[in-house]
């Protein structure tokens, strides 16, 4: 070699070192040394090619000068594989061929390939004693490769490893700025609002382009579906078409690949280069899908899963197509942080959700009136409302934490005859069953649900409702009895005129025809009284009120009593300068027929009984005292109570629906007057009723 | 005086009292051979002249027929206990109550007081 050709080799050497100085990026790296550094080589065509991230393949980043589709042939094989840069990787050492012959014995796989060229060079690039690539040369003619010719070579190479390195390096120093920016856009995106839905779609597209040609988001159904809750690209055209083709090729749930399988498994894929089989697997027979897929140009692939406390969430797709580089193991650690932060945020989101719905049943069971008791299997108290405070007279605070049975030491009597529930059936019927709690007995209809995981019981205090139940049926009792006797008089006075066996004296015969008149006029009393009742409750008992003379309606009242007035008693009306008032007559006239019957019938050792008038006011005063059993005072305001009855059981003698003493203070109410008693046991009872002077 | 009418239609001799206590002191005097007792009564009811009855040791043996409108199965047990041989519940036919009567007195002569008894509580109203 002449020292012109050494000067210029040198001159064309520094000129590619120049050229590599300046170089910051990979891409600006590559093209230098496959124009100058090929250019200085004397090559017809050059090539580099990098090992992957796990070591097992070479991928070849650029060329230049090869014929054919040699990208898309030798884009990406193992190191294994029986090539040159293969080899080259695989030992470290440059590899110099100078003839087609060698190369094709070398490497019979290289036989079938073009055979143009002659003499090619693979040399390692290497850092620090690593090797991380090779670079390929091809010559147009035959070379000799003498020693200078090959310290020329592994020169070049040598400056083409240090570029390379720094720039890759630069790259990912720069990827890895980029990474860090996008993780705390996305962190700040995920951490903006509760609704995860919304702020994972968001998540989605904030992921496109920088990260993805396509973004998914898929969730895990409650049913074990998959819910696509998001898919991103930057144009929107393709984002509907996405979600059509989702629709009409939903994604099988046994699907051996992709998210169905990293939902099933938990675990992520990543595909730098999208298997064919994969692909394959996914369109199956169906032809439609194929070409779609072919048109996508899907390429790499990484596929995540949302994991947060063990369980599966749901899945993030990124997926490298048209426009981004092939996924590298950088790619897949950001996607899988990425992830691990958006199944955090969700779960958060949830979590919140849930103690919020807690929260507000339980603001909502502070509210109801039912006493609300959660226990868990071993009978702790988990949950006790305000109203179970109140029925049992435990604070909640002195309840939760301890088994039922420390707090309230009734509660096995008091639903063990409970049916219990299972949650979703309709339900079991409330069962009332009597709590004594400090000598006080209450009624409590309780019912309960058995939810698995412990019991659930509903608590009502119904002590009013059963009192109240028990007086309709004394009423009923009642009633059936004050009929069944004027009933048996009427009939029995009947079945004794028919009897043809016997003459009866036309004495007799009056006094039975005289029976069935005040017989009947007595039950239909009961009946009306009954019927009136139920106007009352109904509030359709309409009043006609008119100017009336009250002394006349009283007298009127006292003679009918007269008529059939027991053994004993007296009668007496006094009426003191009371004339007129504004009334009704009818009404007014039924509750001093009530109250005088009640005087007459509750003094069975006879005595005097009183009407009294007086004028008060603008309005008046009408007393009705007599002198018989008088009243508890403890029953006073209770005989007022529909059904109630002084005596229930009637041991007195004194028999009576339970209704005229109601009667009388809703009609008087209704006159916007009011009805009191006074009464003294054993000397006699006065009941009062004052009415207003004008209506 | 429905019954007392019907039961002399019957041939029987009736002897009435208004009320409880006028009751028990006819019954003390006269020691009747079978007593239809009104349960609700002003004063003394019929369930304390029954006890009166039956505490009483010249009158406890007669025969008690109660008669009322209390239809329920716990006042029947109660005219069991105070020792009732029958239970009328009204409404009933005053035209059979002498055969009621007579039947009465046939089977406690016949030594069945118990069964009478002890029929009172598991007798069907009527």
């Amino acid at each position: 070699m002449s020292i012109h050709e050494r000067e210029d080799r040198a001159l064309r050497l520094q000129r590619v070192a120049e050229l590599l100085a300046e170089a910051v990026t990979p891409q600006e790296v590559l093209d230098a040394i496959l124009t100058e550094g090929v250019r200085a080589a004397e090559a017809r065509a050059g090539a580099i090619g990098v090992l992957s991230d796990d070591g097992e393949s070479v991928e070849l980043l650029a060329q230049q000068g090869y014929p054919g589709p040699i990208m898309e042939d030798w884009g990406l094989f193992p190191v294994s594989a029986h090539l040159p840069m293969s080899q080259v990787m695989r030992s470290g050492e440059p590899l110099f061929i100078s003839t087609l012959t060698e190369r094709n014995e070398l490497f019979p796989e290289l036989a079938q390939q073009a055979q143009n060229g002659s003499s090619i060079a693979v040399l390692p690039l290497a850092v620090e004693g690593r090797v991380f690539g090779a670079m390929a040369l091809s010559f147009a003619e035959k070379v000799e490769f003498g020693l200078e010719r090959r310290e020329m070579k592994v020169a070049l190479a040598r400056q083409a490893s240090q570029a390379l390195a720094r720039s890759r390096l630069f790259a990912q120093e720069q990827g890895l700025r980029e990474r860090m920016t996008f993780l705390a856009e996305a962190s700040e995106l995920l951490s903006s609002s509760l609704d995860y839905n919304l702020t994972l779609r968001q998540l989605a597209q904030l992921a496109v382009p920088s990260l993805a040609d396509w973004c998914a988001i898929d969730m895990a159904g409650e049913e074990g579906e998959i819910v696509r809750l998001a898919v991103a690209h930057q144009d929107p055209e393709k984002v509907r078409w996405a979600y059509e083709l989702q629709e009409r090729y939903p994604p099988k749930p046994d699907q051996q690949h992709g998210v169905p399988q990293v939902l099933r498994s938990g675990k992520p894929e990543f595909f730098p280069k999208i298997p064919e089989a994969i692909l394959e697997e996914a369109i199956g027979d169906d032809e439609g899908l194929r070409q779609i897929v072919d048109q996508l140009g899907l390429r790499s692939m990484i596929c995540v899963p949302l994991t947060a406390r063990g369980r599966t969430l749901g899945a993030l797709t990124l997926i490298a197509a048209e426009t981004h580089a092939t996924y590298t193991e950088a790619d897949f650690q950001l996607a899988l942080e990425l992830a691990h932060r958006a199944a955090v945020a969700v779960d958060n989101a949830r979590l919140y959700g849930e103690a919020e719905k807690g929260a507000n049943a339980a603001q909502a069971l502070a509210y109801v009136a039912d006493g609300v008791v959660l226990l868990d299997n071993d009978r702790v108290v988990l949950h006790w409302n305000p109203a179970a405070a109140a029925i049992t007279g435990v604070e909640e605070s002195h309840a939760l934490g301890k088994p039922v049975d420390e707090v309230v030491p009734a509660w096995p009597s008091l639903t063990s005859h409970v049916p219990l529930a299972r949650p979703g059936t309709s339900g079991t019927r409330p069962v009332t069953v009597p709590l004594v709690l400090d000598g006080t007995e209450l009624w409590v209809a309780v019912s309960g649900v058995d939810f698995g995981e412990g019991r659930v019981y509903a608590l009502r205090d119904v002590t009013a409702e059963h009192a109240l139940e028990k007086t309709r049926s004394d009423f009923v009792a009642t009633a059936s009895h004050e009929l069944r006797t004027p009933l048996a008089a009427v009939y029995g006075a009947v079945r004794t005129l028919r009897r043809e066996d016997i003459e009866l004296s036309d004495e007799d015969r009056t006094t039975f025809l005289e029976m069935i008149e005040s017989e009947a006029l007595r039950l239909s009393h009961i009946v009306g009284q009954i019927l009136l009742a139920g106007q009352l409750d109904a509030d359709a008992v309409e009043l006609s009120v008119a100017e009336c003379n009250l002394a006349e309606i009283a007298s009127g009242v006292i003679e009918s009593a007269s008529v059939h007035l027991p053994e004993g008693i007296t009668l007496d009306l006094s009426a003191d300068g009371v004339s007129s008032i504004m009334c009704d007559e009818n009404k007014l006239r039924q509750v001093l027929v009530n109250l005088l019957d009640n005087a007459v019938k509750y003094s069975p050792d006879g005595g005097h009984v009183q009407i009294r008038l007086e004028r008060a006011g603008g309005g008046c005063l009408i007393e009705v005292s007599d002198e018989g059993l008088g009243i508890p005072s403890s029953e006073r305001e209770r005989i007022f109570e529909k059904f109630y009855r002084l005596d229930p059981e009637q041991t007195k003698g004194v028999g009576g629906s339970g209704l005229g003493l109601y009667i009388c203070r809703e009609l008087v109410e209704r006159m916007e007057g009011h009805l009191s008693v006074d009464s003294q046991p054993g000397v006699g009872s006065r009941f009062t009723v004052a009415l207003p002077a004008r209506l | 005086m429905l019954c007392r009418v019907n039961l002399r239609a019957s041939g029987m001799e009736v002897l009435e009292a208004d009320g409880g206590q006028a009751g028990l002191e006819v019954a003390r005097r006269e020691r009747p051979d079978v007593i239809l007792l009104d349960v609700m009564m002003p004063g003394l009811d019929g369930w304390c002249v029954a006890r009166e009855l039956a505490a009483d040791k010249s009158t406890k043996d007669i025969p008690i027929i109660f008669v009322t409108a209390r239809a329920d199965a716990a006042d029947r047990r109660k005219g069991e206990q105070l020792g009732g041989v029958g239970y009328l519940v009204k409404p009933f036919d005053p035209v059979g109550i002498g055969e009621l009567v007579d039947d009465v007195l046939t089977r406690i002569e016949r030594g069945e007081r118990e069964q009478l008894r002890r029929g009172i509580a598991t007798e069907h109203e009527g």
